[in-house]
C-alpha cells in the first residue's frame, strides 16, 4: 500500500545494535560531505603525492632505468624511513586542509541549530556523538594518509623482497601509529574549533590557524626570546618529532621526545575537555 | 498498574541553585495512553524536569523513573522508550525533512529500511507529505513544529514529551496538533507529557495535570475526575413562580440557593442527575431562560495553586450553597 494511503502506525519490529546506531551519524555525514565537489576535488589533489611516491618506488627498484646515473644521485633513490617521513610531511598538511575543509560541518550546525537535545534525547551518549563525529574525519582522512602509506609499503615490499621487508617491517608500524595519531589530534581539533565557533567558516578557519599559525609563533617565540622551547607549541612540529622516533629517523634537536608527547598529550586533554564543554543537550547557567 | 513517571523525592541543583526542592509524585498509567500537563510559571522547573526525566542532569537527592527504571542509572533504556519534541528550533537547516526524520528514526535504533518507511509515513501523518524532500530552514514554524513532531513518534515511543507544542502555531495549526496528540493517546495508545503554558491546550488534550511553582508541586489534579465533579454544580435562571419549585428541590435533598429574579445556584448531590432538575421545571410548569455547569476551568485551578486567587469559583459555589441552602 502506499505510504500516503497506510496512516501512523507505532514501530514495533526488532532494534539495531549500538555499534549500527553509533555508525549512523558518520554515514549520514558522508553522505552530506561528498554532495561537496570541492572536497572531492581535494581528495583526488591529495592523492598526486602518493602517486607520485609510487612511481618513485617504481623507478627505484628498477635498477635498469637509472643505470647511468653517478653514485650520489641513486643513493637518493633508497625507500627507507626517510622516504616514509616525507611521504608523511606532505600528506599531513593535505589532511590538516582537508580537516578544515570537512570539520566545522560536524558539530557546528548541530550547535547552531540546537540539535543536541534531539540527539541525546536518544539512546546515544555523548561520547558516542564525539566519537561518531570523530569516525567521519577518520574515515575520510584515512584514504589520503594511512592506506596510501600501506599501499606504498606493500607496493616497496612486494618490489624489494624479503630481504627489505625483514629490514624495514617496522615502518609498516611507525607509517600507521603516526597517522593515527595525526587523525586523532586532527579531529579533535577539529570537532573543538567547530564546537567553539558555531559558523563554519570561522571555524575551518580556526583549524587552519592552529596549525599554520601556531608554527609561525614558535618560529618567533624562538628567533625573538633566543630559545629552543618554542616547538613545543608547534602541534605539527611534535607530531613530526614523534614520527622521526616511529620511523627511526634521526631526529631534529628541538623539541624533545619526552616533552613532545607531553605537551600533545596536554594539548589533546585541553581539547577534549573543551569539548566535553561545548557538547552539552542544554546550557545549565549557574 | 505501573505509573509512568514516578518522581521520589527528586532534588536537582544546577549550579548554586536547586530547581526542583524534593518532588514525589506518580503520573500516568502505563500503556494506557493518557496525556499529562505540566503546568508552572515561568522558572517552577517544568523544563528542568523534562530534562532530568530524559536524563541531561543528574538528581542531587531522590530519583526520577520512567516505566520503572531509573531515569539516570538507565538513560539508555529510558532514552529508547520515548520521543522528545523540545520547545526551541531543533533541527539541522540544510537537510530535508525526509533526510532528518529518516536519521532520527536510524539513531532511535531502527534498521534503515524500516526508518525510511517510517519517515514517509509519520511525515505524511503530521501533514508535511507534499513538503517532505524540501530542507527544514525553508519550513514555516508551523512547519517545523510538525518536524518536530514527527522526529519525536517517527520511532513509535511508549512516552512522548512535548515542550510547548502548540508555540508560534495558527488556529488552524493549533488545533492540527492538538488532533494529533489526541490521537497519539488514544488511537495509538502513547502516554504523552505535555509542557505548556497554554492552559486551554492543557484542558483540552489532558487527563492528569501537574502543577510546578519555586521547585515544588503545588496541585496534582485529575482532569477527568474534576471535570466530572464540575458537572455538579448548576447554574439555573427561570421565569415564573418558583417558590414552589424551591421547597421541591429541598424535598429531594438538592442544595440550592436563590439570588433573586429567578437566578438559582444548585448543587446536586451524587445519583441525582440532570433528568431530576428538568421533571421539578416540568411539574412547576417555569420556564427555563438559562442553565449552565458552574465549573472551575484549568485557569482557576492553576491561579489558584499558584496564588493568584484564594478559591476558585467552584469552590466558592459550594461554600455558598452550604450554609444558604439551610434557609430553603
Amino acid at each position: 500500500m502506499a505510504v500516503y494511503k497506510r496512516g501512523y502506525q507505532r514501530y514495533q519490529g526488532p532494534l539495531t545494535s549500538r555499534t549500527a546506531r553509533l555508525l549512523v551519524l558518520p554515514w549520514f555525514a558522508w553522505r552530506r560531505l561528498f554532495e561537496q565537489r570541492l572536497l572531492i576535488v581535494l581528495l583526488i589533489v591529495s592523492l598526486f603525492w602518493p602517486l607520485a611516491c609510487a612511481v618513485f618506488i617504481y623507478l627505484a627498484n628498477h635498477s635498469e632505468l637509472w643505470a647511468g646515473l653517478d653514485r650520489e644521485v641513486s643513493g637518493l633513490l633508497e625507500i627507507n624511513g626517510r622516504f616514509f617521513l616525507t611521504f608523511m610531511n606532505v600528506q599531513a598538511v593535505l589532511a590538516v586542509v582537508l580537516a578544515a575543509f570537512a570539520g566545522p560541518s560536524l558539530v557546528a550546525p548541530d550547535l547552531a541549530n540546537n540539535a543536541l537535545p534531539l540527539y541525546f534525547s536518544r539512546p546515544l551518549s555523548r561520547t558516542g556523538y564525539a566519537l561518531a563525529r570523530m569516525a567521519v574525519l577518520a574515515g575520510l582522512l584515512s584514504p589520503v594518509t594511512w592506506i596510501p602509506g600501506l599501499l606504498l609499503f606493500a607496493m616497496q615490499a612486494g618490489m624489494a623482497g624479503w630481504t627489505w621487508l625483514a629490514s624495514y617491517w617496522t615502518l609498516a608500524i611507525g607509517l600507521f601509529a603516526g597517522f593515527l595519531f595525526l587523525i586523532l589530534q586532527l579531529a579533535l581539533v577539529s570537532l573543538t574549533c567547530s564546537a567553539y565557533v558555531k559558523w563554519r567558516a570561522i571555524a575551518g578557519a580556526l583549524i587552519l590557524a592552529f596549525f599554520f599559525v601556531l608554527a609561525g609563533v614558535a618560529e618567533t617565540i624562538d628567533g625573538v626570546l633566543r630559545v629552543t622551547w618554542g616547538a613545543f607549541v608547534n602541534p605539527l612540529r611534535m607530531m613530526y618529532r614523534l614520527w622521526c622516533e616511529l620511523l627511526g629517523v634521526a631526529p631534529p634537536e628541538n623539541p624533545g621526545l619526552a616533552g613532545s608527547i607531553v605537551m600533545l598529550l596536554v594539548l589533546a586533554l585541553i581539547l577534549v575537555w573543551v569539548l566535553s564543554r561545548k557538547l552539552r543537550p542544554v546550557e545549565v547557567v549557574s | 498498574m505501573a505509573a509512568v513517571i514516578e518522581l521520589d523525592n527528586l532534588h536537582v541543583r544546577l549550579g548554586r541553585r536547586e530547581v526542583l526542592e524534593g518532588i514525589s509524585c506518580r503520573l500516568g498509567v502505563s500503556g494506557a495512553g493518557k496525556a499529562i500537563g505540566l503546568l508552572g510559571p515561568n522558572g517552577a522547573g517544568k523544563s528542568t524536569l523534562i530534562q532530568t526525566i530524559l536524563g541531561f542532569h543528574q538528581p542531587s537527592a531522590g530519583c526520577a523513573r520512567i516505566f520503572g527504571l531509573d531515569c539516570h542509572k538507565h538513560s539508555r533504556q529510558v532514552r529508547s522508550r520515548l520521543g522528545y519534541m523540545p520547545e526551541n528550533d531543533a533541527f539541522i537547516a540544510n537537510l530535508s525533512a525526509v533526510t532528518f526524520v529518516h536519521m532520527m528514526a536510524q539513531l532511535s535504533g531502527l534498521p534503515a529500511e524500516a526508518a525510511l518507511e517510517k519517515a514517509h509515513e509519520t511525515l505524511f501523518h503530521v501533514g508535511l507529505g507534499e513538503a517532505r524532500y524540501r530542507p527544514l530552514g525553508t519550513y514555516s514554524l508551523g512547519m517545523k513544529q510538525m518536524a518536530k513532531l514527527a522526529q519525536a513518534i517517527v520511532h513509535g515511543p511508549e512516552l512522548v514529551i512535548l515542550d510547548e507544542p502548540t508555540n508560534g502555531l495558527d488556529p488552524a495549526a493549533r488545533a492540527r496538533m492538538l488532533k494529533l496528540i489526541r490521537e497519539m493517546k488514544d488511537d495509538h495508545g502513547m502516554s504523552v507529557v505535555l509542557c505548556s503554558h497554554l492552559l486551554r491546550d492543557v484542558e483540552e488534550v489532558c487527563d492528569e495535570v501537574v502543577i510546578l511553582k519555586a521547585g515544588r508541586i503545588v496541585h496534582h489534579a485529575d482532569l477527568e475526575a474534576e471535570r466530572r465533579a464540575n458537572r455538579r454544580f448548576v447554574e439555573l435562571e427561570v421565569a415564573g413562580d418558583d417558590a414552589a419549585f424551591g421547597e421541591a428541590l429541598r424535598d429531594h435533598e438538592i442544595a440550592a440557593v436563590t439570588e433573586g429574579a429567578g437566578r438559582w445556584r444548585i448543587v446536586l448531590p451524587a445519583g441525582v442527575d440532570m433528568a431530576v432538575l428538568w421533571k421539578l421545571v416540568a411539574a412547576h410548569e417555569i420556564d427555563v431562560r438559562r442553565l449552565t455547569h458552574r465549573r472551575d476551568t484549568l485557569e482557576e485551578i492553576f491561579l489558584k495553586a499558584v496564588g493568584h486567587i484564594n478559591h476558585t469559583a467552584g469552590e466558592a459555589a459550594a461554600r455558598e450553597e452550604a450554609p444558604a441552602s439551610g434557609r430553603l
